[in-house]
C-alpha cells in the first residue's frame, strides 16, 4: 500500500475509534442478536476495508452481530431480486448506484419503512439526501422514507490535463459555460493529431445504449443544462408535454450527435459498455468525458501517482443556459431493510449507528472519498474534504457533490424512470439519429411517447 | 475378431433359443425389475427434487396475461424476436453442419490432428465472461487486435464491426460458435466412433469411393444423433446470454438484442422477473414442436444397420 | 502387360496425386482451424502478458511484455484474488463431483432405459426434457428458494445439485443414442454366462462407452467449471465461491487490471483442458475394447 492510502486508515481508524464512545445511545437492546446484511464490493479495496472497521465497531458498540456478504454490485442486484421475489431476504442489503430495486419494492411494499432512522439525524442531511431516499409506497399511498442514505456521488468533468496542454491550449481558460465548455474542448483534437501518433479524439462522450447508467448520466446532465430538468417532477409526474422540456431534449440529442457527426467522438462509443469508456480514458485516446465519481482517478492512485497528481484534472460544473450553475445530480446510496427480514431492528440499529456524522465519516474517508458523506456538516468540519493542498481532486467533486446545487436523481419521484433509464431511452435517440437518419426532434417524440406509455403503469394518489 | 463377427453366432444361437429371446427382448424379467428401478432411482430422485419444483415456479411466474400485452408493447421486442430467429434458424444450423464436417476432418489419423483437436478445444474451456469480453475488445473498432492485425498485416483499415446491426449480429453468431461448436464436434467424433469400422473396409473392399461412403453410411448413421443435437443446440441457444451480453451488449440501440437478453434485463435490472420469464415463455411456440419432435426421435428404438 | 503396367502406373500417381491434394487442403484447413480458435485466446493472452492491461492499445504484440500479472494470479496478490487458490480447489471439488455424479446418474438412466427396458422408460426421457423448457438463467430464481427450503444455502452441494440437475437431461440422450450401437446380444450373451444387471453395467456397458463417457464427462465438468451466475446465487461467503465467481468481480468497477482477469482465465482454462487430454485415449478405443469376455 502507498504512503497515501495507508495515512488515510489510519485517520479513519482514529475517527472510527472516538466514535466507538459517541456511538452508544443508539444500542438498541441488551440482547445480542445477529443481522445478515448484504453490501456491494467497492471500487478500490480501501472501501470494503473500511467497510469492516464499520461493522466491527458496531459490534463492539452494541454487543450485536453482523454477517455481511460482500459481492459485485451486479451479483448484488440478481441476488437481491431473487431474494425479494422468493421471499428468503436478509436483514440489510446497501443499494450503491441508482438502481430500480428500491423504488419498485417500496412501490409493493416489500420494504420497511425507515423513517424512525432517517429521523434521528434528519436536521442535517442534504434536501437533495432525503429526497433521494423517499419513495412511494403504492399499498400505503403515501410517500416515506425507505433507504437510510449515507452516501451521493455525482458526475464531474475529467481531462487529461497534458494532452490539453500539448495541444497549445491552457486549462485556465476552460470556459465555463456548458455548451462553450464542450465547443472548447473540441479545439484540442487537431493540434494534437497533427503531432501524430494514434488517432486521438477530443470527447468520450458515453452515447451508448449498452452498461447501465452512463449514457442515462449524461443526457439528464445535458437536459438539466438547457432548463429541462424538470422532466420528471417530485411528485412523480412526467412533464414531457412541457414545452421547455422538449425543447431542451431536442436540443440535448442534437448537440451530442452533432458532436459524433463531426468526429470528435470515438465511433464506438455507440456499443461501449461500462468499462470501455474508463478504458480508453486511460489509454489517453480522448481528451475530456464527463463520468460519475471519481473512479479513474482512484485507480491509478497506487500505479500511476504521477498521472494522478498532475495529469489528470477534474472541474466542477459549469453554468446553464439560463446563467446559472447547472445542479449536479447526486446518486445516493445507503442501506434499506427487507420488509421479511428476521432482524431488522438489528439491521435498523446498525444504520443508525452508521449515519451518525462520525461513523459517516470515517467509513466514507476509508474508502479514499469515492463517495462524499450525505451529511453537508462532516465536509465542513473535517479539512481532509474540502483542503486542495491534501488532493487535487478532492475539494472540487466536493464541492459539485454535496455544497454546490444539486438535484436527486429521478428515481425517488418515481419508479417508472427506472424502466426509461434500462430501456436506454436517450441512448436509443442518438441511434436513431445518427443511424436511421431521424432529426432529432423525431427522435425526441419517440421517447417521450415510448416514456409516457410506461410512466402510465404507476399511478399515484398524493 | 471384430465385435460384428463376433456377434453373428449369437444371433444364430439366439434364434435358436426363442424363449431366452422373448424374454428378453420383452421387457426385464421380475428380477431384472428391481433392478431398473434401482438404476433409475437416482434420476428420478434429481427430478423430484430439483426439478418439478423449479419449472413449475417458472410457469407460475410467467402466468399472468398482462405480462404478454406490456411485453409486445415493447419496441424492442419485435427486434428480438428477429434476431433470436436469426440466431437460431441460421446460427445454430451453421454451426451443426460445420460441427459435423469438422469431426470427419478429426477422424483422419494424421499425427498432428490430435494436437489440432486440443486447440481446437480451448474456445470451449475457456471461461465465457473473459473469453467473450476478449472478443468485444478485440472487433473494438480502431484499436480493437482484429482491426490492429489487418491495418498492420495488409494496410487497410477495418470496418467498425460493432456499431453496425447486421454486422452486430453476425459478431454474436460468431463469438457464439466460436464458443460451441468445439462441443458438438466432440460429440459427433464421438458418434462416428460408434459406427463399426468394419462397414467402411467393407464398402471400400466393393469400391465404393469416399463420398458414397459418406452418403451411404456416416450420414444414415449419424442421422438421429445429428437431430437430437440440433434440438438440443437449439435449446440451449435460446437460452445463451453471455455471447450477446459481452460481445454487442445488445446494441446498438439495442438492436442486437436476443430474448435471453431482454428476459435478463427484464428479471434482473428492472427487477421484474415475472417479465422476464414471460419474456423466454414467448419462445416457447417455437420451443415446444422441437422438444415433442425430439420426444419422439427418442422412442424410436431402432437403429438401421 | 506393358498397356496393363502402365494404366496401373498412371492410376497409381493419380491416386497419389489426389491424396497428396486432399492432404494439403487439410493442412490448410487446419491451420485456418487453428488461426480461428486462437485469435480471441491470442487477444487474452496479449492483455495478459502486457504490463498495464491495455485493451484499447492497437497493438499486436505486448510492447513491454511481462509476467507480472500471472506473478500476481500466483501469489495471491491483489484484492479479488486473495483466496484465488482456494477458491480454485472450490472450482476443482465442484467441477469433479458435478463430472463424476453426472457420469453416474446419467449412465444408470440410460442404461436401465435402454438395455433393462424399464417399462414406460420413455416417461422418464420425455420428464428429463422438461429440465430445458425453461433457460436456466431463468430458473435461477426458484432454484435460489428450493435450495434454502432445503438448508442447503451457502453449501457447495446445493451448486453441484444443480449443475447436476442441468447437466443431465442431455447426458442421457447421448448415452442413450451411443448405447444403440452397442448389440442387445452382447448383454444377452452375459446374461445366459449369468451376470446380473449390475455386472453386465460394469463391465460391459461402461467400457463401450467410453468416447461418449469422455465427451459427456468433459461436458458436465465444463458446465460446473466456468458457471458462475448459480454460484454467486447459491453462495454467499467469499470462502465458498469459486474462481468463475471471482472472475466477474473484475466487472464490478468500471476499471480494472484486465492483465489479471485475462491471467487468471488462461491459468483457470488449463485443468479441464489437460484433463480432457489426458482422457482423449479413451475417446478411440471405442468399439475395439472387449467387453465381451464379461
Amino acid at each position: 500500500m502507498s504512503t497515501v492510502s495507508r495515512r488515510n486508515i489510519l485517520a479513519a481508524t482514529a475517527g472510527l475509534a472516538a466514535v466507538e464512545v459517541l456511538g452508544r445511545p443508539y444500542i438498541a437492546n441488551a440482547q445480542a442478536k445477529t443481522a445478515t446484511i448484504w453490501v456491494g464490493q467497492g471500487f478500490v479495496p480501501q472501501e470494503d476495508a473500511a467497510l469492516k472497521e464499520t461493522v466491527a465497531n458496531y459490534e463492539k458498540a452494541s454487543g450485536n452481530k453482523i454477517e455481511y456478504s460482500i459481492m459485485p454490485f451486479m451479483a448484488l442486484y440478481q441476488k437481491s431480486i431473487s431474494a425479494l421475489t422468493s421471499g428468503d431476504v436478509p436483514d440489510l442489503i446497501f443499494s450503491d448506484a441508482p438502481t430500480v430495486i428500491l423504488p419498485v419494492n417500496a412501490f409493493n411494499d416489500r420494504l420497511a419503512d425507515m423513517t424512525d432512522v432517517v429521523e434521528t439525524q434528519k436536521g442535517k442531511f442534504t434536501e437533495t439526501a432525503l429526497l433521494s431516499a423517499s419513495f412511494y409506497n403504492g399499498k400505503l399511498k403515501k410517500r416515506s422514507y425507505y433507504m437510510a442514505p449515507v452516501k451521493q456521488a455525482s458526475a464531474p468533468f475529467h481531462v487529461w490535463g497534458d494532452l490539453v496542454t500539448k495541444a497549445g491550449m491552457s486549462l485556465a481558460d476552460v470556459p465555463n459555460r456548458w455548451d462553450e465548455r464542450w465547443e472548447w474542448f473540441k479545439k484540442v483534437q487537431e493540434p494534437l493529431r497533427a503531432q501524430g501518433g494514434r488517432k486521438v479524439y477530443a470527447l468520450g462522450l458515453q452515447i451508448t445504449t449498452v452498461g447501465p447508467n452512463d449514457g442515462n448520466n449524461l443526457f439528464y446532465h445535458f437536459l438539466i443544462a438547457y432548463g429541462g430538468g424538470n422532466i420528471v417532477s417530485k411528485d412523480g409526474k412526467l412533464n414531457t408535454a412541457d414545452p421547455k422540456v422538449k425543447e431542451a431534449a431536442i436540443r440535448a440529442v442534437e448537440q451530442m450527435t452533432r458532436a459524433y457527426k463531426e468526429g470528435f467522438v470515438p465511433p464506438e462509443a455507440l456499443s461501449w459498455n461500462d468499462a470501455d469508456d474508463n478504458n480508453a480514458y486511460h489509454e489517453k485516446l480522448f481528451v475530456m468525458s464527463f463520468d460519475g465519481t471519481l473512479s479513474p482517478e482512484l485507480a491509478v492512485i497506487t500505479k500511476r501517482p504521477d498521472d494522478y497528481q498532475n495529469n489528470m484534472r477534474i472541474l466542477g460544473m459549469p453554468t446553464g443556459l439560463d446563467g446559472k450553475p447547472v445542479p449536479a445530480q447526486v446518486g445516493a446510496g445507503g442501506g434499506f431493510c427487507p420488509k421479511a427480514g428476521k432482524n431488522t431492528a438489528v439491521a435498523k440499529d446498525f444504520m443508525k449507528f452508521f449515519i451518525t456524522p462520525e461513523v459517516m465519516n470515517a467509513n466514507l474517508k476509508g474508502g479514499l472519498g469515492r463517495w462524499c458523506p450525505s451529511i453537508p456538516a462532516v465536509v465542513k468540519n473535517d479539512p481532509w474534504w474540502t483542503d486542495p493542498k491534501l488532493d487535487p481532486h478532492r475539494s472540487i467533486y466536493v464541492q459539485t457533490t454535496v455544497l454546490g446545487p444539486t438535484i436527486p436523481n429521478y428515481i425517488g419521484f418515481n419508479p417508472a424512470i427506472g424502466q426509461v433509464n434500462a430501456e436506454q431511452l436517450w441512448g436509443k435517440c442518438h441511434a436513431n439519429v445518427l443511424k436511421n437518419n431521424m432529426t432529432p426532434q423525431q427522435a425526441v417524440e419517440t421517447a417521450f411517447k415510448r416514456a409516457e406509455t410506461i410512466f402510465n403503469k404507476f399511478t399515484f394518489e398524493g | 475378431m471384430s465385435i460384428t463377427q463376433q456377434v453373428l453366432p449369437i444371433e444364430q444361437a439366439a434364434r435358436i433359443v426363442p424363449r431366452t429371446r422373448r424374454a428378453w427382448g420383452g421387457g426385464a424379467q421380475r428380477g431384472d425389475f428391481y433392478w431398473a428401478i434401482a438404476f433409475a432411482l437416482p434420476y428420478v430422485g434429481v427430478l423430484l427434487a430439483f426439478v418439478v419444483y423449479p419449472i413449475c415456479y417458472g410457469f407460475w411466474l410467467g402466468s399472468s396475461p398482462a405480462l404478454y400485452e406490456e411485453l409486445f408493447d415493447d419496441p424492442t421486442y419485435l427486434t428480438t424476436v428477429v434476431n433470436t430467429l436469426i440466431y437460431v434458424v441460421i446460427g445454430v444450423n451453421l454451426k451443426m453442419i460445420i460441427a459435423f464436417l469438422l469431426s470427419g476432418f478429426f477422424y483422419r489419423k494424421s499425427w498432428w490432428t490430435k494436437y489440432l483437436l486440443v486447440i481446437f478445444i480451448l474456445p470451449w474451456a475457456m471461461p465465457a465472461l473473459p473469453a467473450f469480453l476478449s472478443i468485444h475488445w478485440l472487433l473494438m473498432g480502431e484499436w480493437g487486435f482484429l482491426n490492429a492485425l489487418l491495418h498492420q498485416l495488409f494496410g487497410f483499415e477495418g470496418p467498425h464491426y460493432l456499431t453496425e446491426r447486421w454486422s452486430g449480429v453476425l459478431s454474436n453468431i460468431s463469438a457464439y460458435n466460436w464458443k460451441n461448436t468445439p462441443f458438438w464436434t466432440l460429440i459427433f467424433l464421438a458418434g462416428r466412433m460408434a459406427i463399426p469400422t468394419d462397414l467402411y473396409e467393407a464398402a471400400a473392399v466393393d469400391g465404393a469411393q469416399r463420398f458414397q461412403m459418406l452418403r451411404h453410411i456416416t450420414m444414415p448413421l449419424m442421422a438421429q444423433l445429428y437431430l437430437v443435437s440440433t434440438l438440443l443446440a437449439t435449446v440451449f441457444a435460446l437460452g445463451d446470454f453471455n455471447s450477446v451480453f459481452f460481445v454487442t451488449g445488445g446494441g446498438p440501440a439495442m438492436s442486437t438484442e436476443v430474448m435471453a437478453t431482454l428476459g435478463i434485463r427484464y428479471a434482473f435490472v428492472l427487477g421484474d422477473p415475472p417479465l422476464g420469464v414471460a419474456a423466454v415463455l414467448t419462445t416457447l411456440p417455437l420451443l415446444l414442436p422441437l422438444v415433442l419432435l425430439l420426444m419422439r426421435l427418442l422412442r424410436k428404438q431402432e437403429m438401421q444397420l | 502387360m506393358s498397356r496393363l503396367a502402365t494404366s496401373y502406373l498412371s492410376g497409381r500417381s493419380n491416386y497419389r496425386l489426389i491424396e497428396f491434394c486432399v492432404e494439403a487442403a487439410c493442412v490448410v484447413l487446419g491451420v485456418w482451424l487453428a488461426i480461428w480458435a486462437l485469435i480471441p485466446v491470442y487477444n487474452m493472452a496479449l492483455i495478459a502478458f502486457s504490463e498495464h492491461g491495455a485493451v484499447f492499445s492497437g497493438q499486436t504484440w505486448p510492447s513491454q511484455p511481462s509476467l507480472h500479472a500471472f506473478a500476481v494470479v500466483w501469489g495471491q496478490d491483489f484484492w479479488y484474488l486473495e483466496r484465488f487458490w482456494h477458491q480454485f480447489g472450490n472450482s476443482f471439488f465442484i467441477g469433479i463431483t458435478t463430472m463424476i455424479l453426472t457420469l453416474l446418474i446419467g449412465t444408470m438412466t440410460s442404461f436401465t432405459i435402454g438395455r433393462l427396458k424399464l417399462r414406460h422408460g420413455w416417461m422418464l426421457s420425455n420428464a428429463a426434457l422438461m429440465t430445458y423448457v425453461i433457460p436456466a438463467s431463468f430458473l435461477a430464481i426458484p432454484f435460489y428458494r428450493i435450495m434454502n427450503i432445503y438448508g442447503l444455502s451457502n453449501n457447495p452441494w446445493s451448486v453441484i445439485a444443480a449443475m447436476v440437475t442441468f447437466a443431465s437431461p442431455y447426458s442421457i440422450f447421448i448415452f442413450q443414442h451411443y448405447g444403440k450401437s452397442i448389440p442387445m446380444e452382447l448383454d444377452e450373451s452375459a446374461r445366459i454366462d449369468g451376470a446380473t444387471p449390475l455386472q453386465i453395467y460394469v463391465l460391459i456397458y461402461l467400457p463401450l462407452m467410453a468416447p461418449a463417457l469422455v465427451a459427456v464427462g468433459t461436458y458436465s465438468l465444463l458446465l460446473a467449471w466456468n458457471e458462475y451466475l448459480y454460484q454467486f446465487l447459491l453462495l454467499s461467503s467469499r470462502d465458498n465461491m469459486t474462481v468463475s465467481v471471482a472472475l466477474a468481480q473484475f466487472l464490478n468497477s468500471d476499471e480494472a487490471p484486465w492483465n489479471y482477469m485475462m491471467a487468471t482465465a488462461i491459468i483457470y482454462a488449463l485443468p479441464p483442458i489437460a484433463i480432457y487430454y489426458a482422457s482423449r485415449r479413451y475417446m478411440a478405443s471405442g468399439l475395439t475394447m472387449g467387453g465381451v469376455k464379461g
